[in-house]
């Protein structure tokens, strides 16, 4: 009886704690997009034709999020069934953004206008037992150009 | 070529339904699910449970001390000379009145005609509880609280027959089988069992002692045990008395235990009334021995 009243406060704690820092992230997120939108973003090799006179730096921004009590729960039943796991969606669409946002915030401090050759490197951490997914690390990195100033 | 950044549109990736309609869907079809996979479980196991011998239920409970019953309630004070004669005083009757209960038993499972090969082991507890029960390995635990509170003979009779009928029925160990399957079922599901809980389930299965029986199960002990006093005494009357006592126990403040799933009492006591009025209504009810 008790087993089942701390899980059900651990799924409440997780679902509100974990919806409430979502809506948040997603917020700051969107805001942080619209203030680095001039920094732009490409996955192609090489530079933009026309692109010349810059100095070419390594940047790189990652981030860990850690999946919530109740989404670990739910995910552990589509587990069963099976089906898309709507619930680690979410979780991974903002570790993706956070850290392209946190590369070009990077890239920007360095005083560039372009990122290209970005690339993202998806790492789950921390699998407790049972092999399940605590939280999700991503990585995003690239090629910044930097303009020479003459 | 222009290279330019857009702003990409928000809800591709991540779905707007709230995840608490993902999770009430889930638990409900895997509760479901599960659901059906104990009922059915548990229905095949009634069945192929009755081939178990006899002797094999025997064999589980061999190990299980009945009077443990009563050790928890004796108190562990030191005792003088008198005191211990007391007790050994208490010990004959004790002997003499499980004697009689086991004679009783014997006879009746003659009169039930008992298939071969199946006894019944008796045990009295002395303790208040209004109580009576079959359980695996044909024992039949009968409390004092309940003997004292039965006018006569032929109410005891009616008891004893309806739990011997259990235990011709294999009512305890359909129960016992039951329990079981869906305890190892439900371990092995949700990954408690790693051979160990299994294990320990089949090693303590004697010490089950609350089976419940359902509703037809009773019904058809009910049945049983009113042929059985018509064979043993030629007659059924005084078996209403029992349902009578226990409805008033009912009413009081604790309900006795055996009665959560039996036979509304009222249905019970018409039913042996009706019993009556096809018999003669001259017979003589036979008293309790002067032990109780």
């Amino acid at each position: 009886m008790y087993d089942l009243i701390i899980f059900l406060t651990l799924m409440a704690l997780g679902y509100i704690f974990g919806r409430i820092a979502e809506a948040r992230h997603f917020k700051s997120i969107m805001d942080r997009e619209k203030q680095y939108q001039h920094i732009l973003t490409f996955s192609e090799r090489f530079p933009p034709s026309g692109v010349s006179r810059v100095n070419s730096e390594l940047v790189g921004g990652n981030v860990v999020i850690s999946v919530d009590y109740f989404k670990r729960i739910v995910a552990g039943l589509r587990g069963i069934v099976g089906g898309q796991l709507t619930s680690y969606e979410s979780l991974l669409e903002r570790a993706r953004r956070e850290a392209i946002l946190r590369m070009k915030e990077t890239a920007k401090n360095m005083g560039a206008n372009m990122v290209v050759n970005v690339k993202l490197e998806t790492a789950s951490i921390s699998k407790g037992k049972k092999q399940q997914v605590g939280s999700v690390e991503v990585y995003a990195y690239g090629t910044a150009l930097i303009p020479k100033t003459p | 070529m222009e290279y330019e950044n857009r702003t990409v549109p928000e809800g591709i990736n991540v779905s707007k339904e709230n995840p608490l309609k993902d999770f009430f869907i889930l638990a409900f079809g895997l509760g479901a699910a599960v659901v059906t996979l104990v009922v059915v479980l548990s229905f095949l196991a009634g069945c192929l449970v009755q081939f178990v011998p006899f002797e094999t239920e025997v064999m589980l409970t061999e190990k299980f001390s009945f009077s443990e019953f009563m050790e928890s309630e004796m108190h562990e004070e030191k005792q003088n000379e008198q005191q211990k004669a007391q007790q050994l005083e208490e010990e004959k009757k004790q002997q003499k009145i499980t004697a009689y209960l086991q004679n009783l038993a014997n006879q009746l499972a003659t009169a039930q005609q008992l298939p071969e090969g199946m006894f019944i082991t008796t045990h009295y507890i002395d303790t208040d509880t209004v109580n009576a029960f079959a359980t695996l390995g044909g024992n039949i635990i009968i409390f004092r609280g309940l003997i004292e509170k039965l006018p006569n003979e032929n109410a005891l009779a009616m008891v004893m027959a309806h739990e011997i009928a259990h235990i011709k029925h294999r009512d305890p160990m359909v129960a016992a089988g039951r329990g079981l399957t869906v305890a190892l079922a439900l371990a092995s599901l949700t990954g408690f069992g790693d051979g160990q809980v299994a294990q320990q389930l089949l090693n303590n299965v004697g010490l089950i002692t609350t089976l419940s029986f359902n509703r037809n199960q009773e019904e058809k002990a009910d049945a049983e045990a009113l042929n059985t006093l018509l064979e043993y005494y030629g007659h059924a009357k005084g078996a209403e008395v029992l349902f009578e006592i226990l409805e008033n126990e009912q009413a009081g403040s604790t309900p006795p235990l055996f009665l959560s799933t039996h036979p509304l009492n009222e249905n019970r006591i018409n039913t042996i009334k009706h019993y009556h009025q096809q018999q003669s209504p001259q017979n003589e009810l036979t008293a309790l021995p002067e032990l109780f």
